[in-house]
């Protein structure tokens, strides 16, 4: 058994422990406190005498898993597939694009273009989804869209967007891909700025040519981030972007089959009504199978490379 | 000790002057609207609190809630039990549902209150609204809420553009002698007049539906869209309907599979605008094509007045709002407003006081609503009501406040229009199963997974953009898996033990 | 003699091809990313008119500046939300970074005795929360984050994401021994991190002040719930919001509110008017985004220069 060093307490501890103070604080009333709020999933919240919430929240009857019975919907394989399925080509599709972006952008000589292509890729990420979709509308309206008006002009039958299925998948990554793509590269190039740069002087020394230095040097070099990015988007698999799934397909019935993921369904279903144990049920079911994905996938990076784990 | 002396005189003193303090300081008593776009509510808050300050013994402030807050708002106050909010709207189709919160506890029981306070209050609103807000709440059969005097009835009209039928060479009789399956030419022919790019049938697919068939929403059943459905008697609403009082499948029923299968030859045809068939999209074209006056035929559901409204004279056209039924009352349209006390409130009777004058008192209603007399509006020659600029900053929902009846009426609607509102909605009849409310707590997941199904269909069916010959099978085997059976029998279980 | 200069140039760049082609790719995708914002501007510039008749187009039929106009009417309640909007965003901004910075630099410490539990503290948050209700609860009538500057600002000040993402930047670029020199020196604590870690770490920093800037600045749920009746600390991205979320309630409902919903309509802003309104949300954010990039791009300069 391998015995770890015993810690003694020290001035410097102290000084470390003051500094994650503000933070701690802020996590215990905010973020713990409020979590007292999870039992909610498992009762039937309703008001009390006297109508206080913490009053509520301990008298109101204990229901076992009542709460979750939202699942047994026939729509629920349906929503769980396109949501495990959307997220996991999109966190490799994502990850992939961005790295590559970024590599590309810290290669560029001309440092004016970089700066210009790297503001724009920001832009997405200021627009609401709300307004996204208007975008997405002008190409496909039925009416009006730039595709549909084109059909008609080539004097073919226009295809109803927004009552067929079939481009869906590829609508919804596209514009998911168009939104996190430049976000993402961002984090990678501020990691791919911060890595050493002897290492590159070290391997042209070596010979090496510039793409070995991207691929022995720059990735290794940003491993840590990619993998604490990969181990946070891969505990975020049950949650599906609610305003992507929800205003990009205009909430058309017809395309639920292939746009109906577990936060729209909600939404459309009990959130409506707010009914507080099914939101506390699904988000709790949401976390649990997070913290799950979590701690596997955490569980393979540390074989791999304990440097890089989350914990 | 004489420090100590002193000490203590001036305690006692500083405790006399805080309870002078204490008692000259009224309560605030909060109330939360619903709808309202509200910029500068002081000049009105300050006309108000200086009346009610005897009469209540409160000082009144407003939470204005818009439409897109409101039912976030005003669930969360409720729900977190929020001591802040005393009054809050609700009613039949907001996210705080009356029926659903009155019976979860946290509206207070007004029974005892409108028995002390209440004497003006009952006299100023009709029996019958009193009676459909009367539910099985926390506290048993009673009532939670005041009870809005507003526009009571449902009446589906079409919504005619008589200008563009005239040049098409037919007039409003003619129009009104042709049922929905009879459209077709009309539709042909004006599509012929305007062109391609116009289309016609300017319809709320929903409301379509109904006003074909004669369905009615069932309270209670909002969660699954709306799929339950009584049946309208469409030539006496007071009288049973053709399949008696039952509740049926709407999808399932001759009725619907004809209704859509016609609606599906005019969306083919062209007559349909397709943004129609899409949630997100639907009521904005609608609405903003009603504007311009574009379209032939629409569906409107009706209130009394609205053709005098700005809204239907400033479409450039002239409009006839032809009914297809008389107007009914239904529990859905008759709790349609009311405002009910939080049973976290720390001021449930000055809050019962306030709300109590407000729906009988004339001078209260119309400073809340229309504002300030020379500040919002002016009375002219004939004591009608002339609004400002002001108004602007202080439009407040009027439907969701409470007793309308009592306002003055406006330049706009002419004198005499509120006496007619009241007649018009006096003599509404009842349907037979007025005042029933399905209860869903035992098949709230049935609710859950019906209205995702329907949610996925009905609209666009409705709208004609999908084929029932292939569609509509799907469509009701995909309800049977999901528990329709289980919920019509639940909802007609309570409908037979309702009406005895 | 040709061998040195051969890795001359493999250390700096690629050559030409490979500098097209990756301009050309860049280039494809940032005006992928920047045509949808052209196209607001268009749509606030278009007439009601044209998007009445042909829907939202690159090319409307006619133009109008009355959407601006519409804006600048807004009058006091847009300048004012404009500058809570600033003020909300540069404090935030400033007291989100100091906590983050404090928070996940011990964290990086691997010497820091308490460094799994509070790096696991803050990790949990992440995956698990109380839910809406409680957490309002407690902020309102616990913490009295109701109706002030305060409560638009408090509930975002710390990220879970930024310390794993800060963690991992002192990961990358502080050198451990750095970290040992200085306290062999007999530097404290807090001027090690104050003069020798954070100059390294500024990429780092520029990235979360960015994040948080941007956090702060799109936020607009917070007003919806913590702000009743002092509508004088509300946003500008709320004002916006709140527009959109009145067209969609009304949508929704247009078949219970009846003749109620089509009144209520007409008092709604136009499409273009709500577009302009995106412009002026996005534009100074946009402007500041080069501020924050130089840091990043410092970094860059640096790093070739020395290459």
């Amino acid at each position: 058994m391998k015995v770890r060093p015993m810690h003694r307490w020290s001035w410097k501890d102290f000084w470390l422990l003051t500094m994650v103070l503000p933070g701690a604080i802020w996590l215990l009333l905010i973020r713990y406190l409020p979590m007292l709020g999870v039992v909610i999933a498992f009762k039937d919240y309703k008001a009390q005498k006297p109508n206080t919430f913490w009053n509520n929240l301990i008298k109101s009857k204990w229901v076992g898993f009542k709460n979750f019975a939202f699942l047994k919907s026939p729509a629920t394989v349906t929503m769980i597939r396109n949501t495990l399925l959307y997220n996991g080509v999109w966190i490799v599709l994502v990850l992939i694009l961005a790295v590559t972006l970024a590599v590309m952008m810290s290669e560029l000589k001309n440092r004016f273009a970089a700066k210009a292509y790297q503001t724009m890729m920001f832009f997405p990420y200021f627009l609401s989804w709300v307004v996204a979709s208007y975008f997405v509308l002008a190409f496909l309206d039925p009416t009006s869209g730039m595709i549909p008006s084109i059909q008609k002009s080539l004097g073919l039958k226009p295809t109803q967007f927004y009552m067929t299925t079939t481009w869906w998948p590829l609508i919804l990554t596209i514009s998911n891909l168009w939104k996190n793509v430049g976000y993402s590269s961002v984090l990678y190039l501020a990691a791919i700025t911060g890595i050493d740069t002897t290492l590159y002087e070290a391997a042209a020394v070596d010979g090496a040519t510039k793409w070995q230095q991207v691929w022995h040097v720059t990735l290794p070099g940003i491993r840590p981030m990619i993998v604490i990015l990969l181990i946070m988007s891969v505990g975020k698999i049950f949650n599906a972007d609610f305003g992507l799934f929800y205003n990009v397909p205009q909430n058309s019935g017809p395309l639920y089959p292939v746009t109906q993921v577990i936060d729209t369904y909600v939404y459309n279903t009990y959130a409506n009504t707010h009914n507080l144990g099914m939101s506390a049920a699904a988000g709790l079911l949401q976390s649990v199978v997070g913290c799950i994905c979590i701690v596997i996938t955490n569980g393979v990076v540390r074989k791999i490379d304990a440097e890089s784990s989350l914990f | 000790m004489k420090k100590l002396l002193a000490l203590v005189l001036a305690l006692a003193l500083l405790l006399t002057a805080m309870s002078f303090a204490l008692a000259e300081e009224l309560p605030t008593i909060t109330i939360m609207f619903h709808g309202s776009n509200v910029t500068d509510d002081t000049a009105v808050l300050e006309a108000v609190n200086d009346y009610i300050a005897d009469k209540v013994g409160a000082k009144l402030e407003v939470v204005w809630g818009t439409w897109g807050d409101f039912d976030d708002k005003a669930t969360n106050a409720l729900l977190s039990g929020d001591t802040g909010i005393d009054m809050v709207f609700t009613c039949s189709w907001s996210a705080d549902e009356y029926n659903t919160y009155a019976k979860n506890g946290y509206f207070v029981k007004l029974d005892d209150l409108i028995a002390e306070y209440g004497a003006d209050l009952v006299a100023a609103i009709p029996e019958s609204l009193m009676q459909a807000a009367t539910i099985e709440g926390a506290e048993g059969m009673g009532i939670y809420a005041v009870n809005g005097f507003k526009d009571t009835a449902t009446q589906n009209t079409w919504d005619v553009n008589v200008t563009l039928l005239n040049e098409l060479g037919y007039t409003l009789d003619d129009f009104k002698a042709m049922s929905f399956y009879d459209f077709g030419e009309l539709f042909q022919k004006a599509k012929e007049l305007k062109g391609d790019a116009f289309y016609p049938f300017l319809v709320e697919p929903m409301v379509l539906e109904r006003m074909v068939t004669g369905s009615i929403i069932v309270a209670g059943d909002s969660g699954s869209t709306n799929l339950l459905s009584l049946y309208l008697n469409q030539d006496d609403v007071s009288a049973e309907g053709p399949e008696g009082n039952v509740i049926l499948n709407k999808f399932a029923t001759d009725e619907y599979r004809a209704f859509v299968d016609q609606m599906h030859e005019y969306y083919e045809a062209g007559y349909v605008d397709p943004s129609l068939a899409v949630a997100e999209t639907s009521n904005d074209t609608r609405t903003n094509t009603q504007k311009t006056g574009e379209y032939l035929i629409g569906t409107q559901s009706y209130a009394f007045g609205y053709e005098y409204s700005a809204d239907v004279l400033d479409r450039g056209i002239e409009v006839a709002f032809v009914p297809c039924t008389d107007p009914y009352v239904d529990t859905t349209a008759s709790q349609g407003a009311m405002v009910a006390i939080s049973t976290a409130s720390e001021h449930p009777v000055e809050s019962f006081k306030f709300l109590a004058l407000l729906n009988s008192d004339p001078t209260l209603m119309t400073l809340l609503n229309y504002g300030v007399e020379g500040i919002h509006y002016n009375l002219n020659d004939d004591g009608l009501v002339e609004f400002t600029d002001e108004r602007a900053n202080y439009s407040p929902w009027t439907n969701g406040m409470g007793n309308v009846t009592i306002l003055p009426d406006t330049a706009a609607e002419g004198a005499g229009f509120r006496e007619s509102f009241k007649e018009y909605y006096a003599g509404a009849k009842a349907i037979p199963a007025l005042g029933y409310v399905f209860d869903n707590a035992d098949v709230a997941n049935e609710m859950a997974a019906l209205g995702t199904v329907a949610a996925q269909y009905a609209l666009a069916l409705d709208a004609g953009a999908l084929d029932p010959e292939t569609t509509l099978p799907d469509f009701l085997a995909a309800l049977d898996a999901a528990g329709m059976q289980a919920y019509l029998d639940a909802a007609n279980a309570q409908l037979a033990a309702y009406l005895g | 003699m040709n061998k040195p200069q051969r890795n001359q140039v493999a250390l700096n760049t690629f050559g030409p091809g490979a500098q097209a082609l990756f301009h050309t790719v860049l280039g494809l995708f940032a005006l992928m990313c920047i045509v949808p914002f052209l196209f607001v501007i268009i749509i606030s510039f278009t007439s009601e008119d044209s998007i009445r008749q042909i829907g939202y187009s690159f090319m409307p039929l006619s133009w109008s500046t009355q959407a601006y106009g519409y804006v600048f009417r807004l009058g006091d309640a847009l300048w004012r939300s404009y500058f809570n909007s600033f003020l909300i965003t540069v404090i935030g901004t400033v007291l989100s970074v100091a906590i983050c910075v404090l928070y996940s630099y011990p964290l990086y410490r691997k010497d820091f005795k308490y460094r799994g539990f509070f790096n696991f503290m803050s990790f949990f948050t992440m995956i698990f929360g109380g839910g809406l209700v409680p957490t309002f609860v407690v902020c309102k009538t616990l913490l009295g984050l109701s109706d002030n500057y305060a409560a638009l600002i408090v509930p975002l000040l710390f990220s879970p994401f930024n310390v794993i993402v800060m963690r991992t930047f002192f990961q990358t670029t502080v050198p451990r021994e750095l970290i040992e020199a200085s306290t062999i020196d007999g530097a404290g604590e807090y001027r090690t991190l104050l003069q020798i870690v954070l100059p390294v770490v500024k990429p780092g920093i520029a990235t979360i002040a960015l994040l948080n800037a941007l956090a702060f600045w799109n936020e607009w749920f917070l007003s919806l719930l913590y702000i009743t009746k002092n509508m004088d600390v509300i946003p500008l991205q709320y004002l916006l919001m709140r527009m959109q979320r009145n067209a969609d309630f009304l949508a929704k409902n247009s078949a219970m509110l009846g003749a109620d919903a089509a009144q209520a309509a007409r008092n709604l802003p136009s499409q273009s008017l709500k577009m302009a309104l995106v412009v002026f949300i996005v534009v100074p954010i946009a402007c500041a985004y080069p501020f924050f990039q130089r840091y990043v791009v410092a970094g860059l300069t640096v790093g070739s220069v020395k290459g």
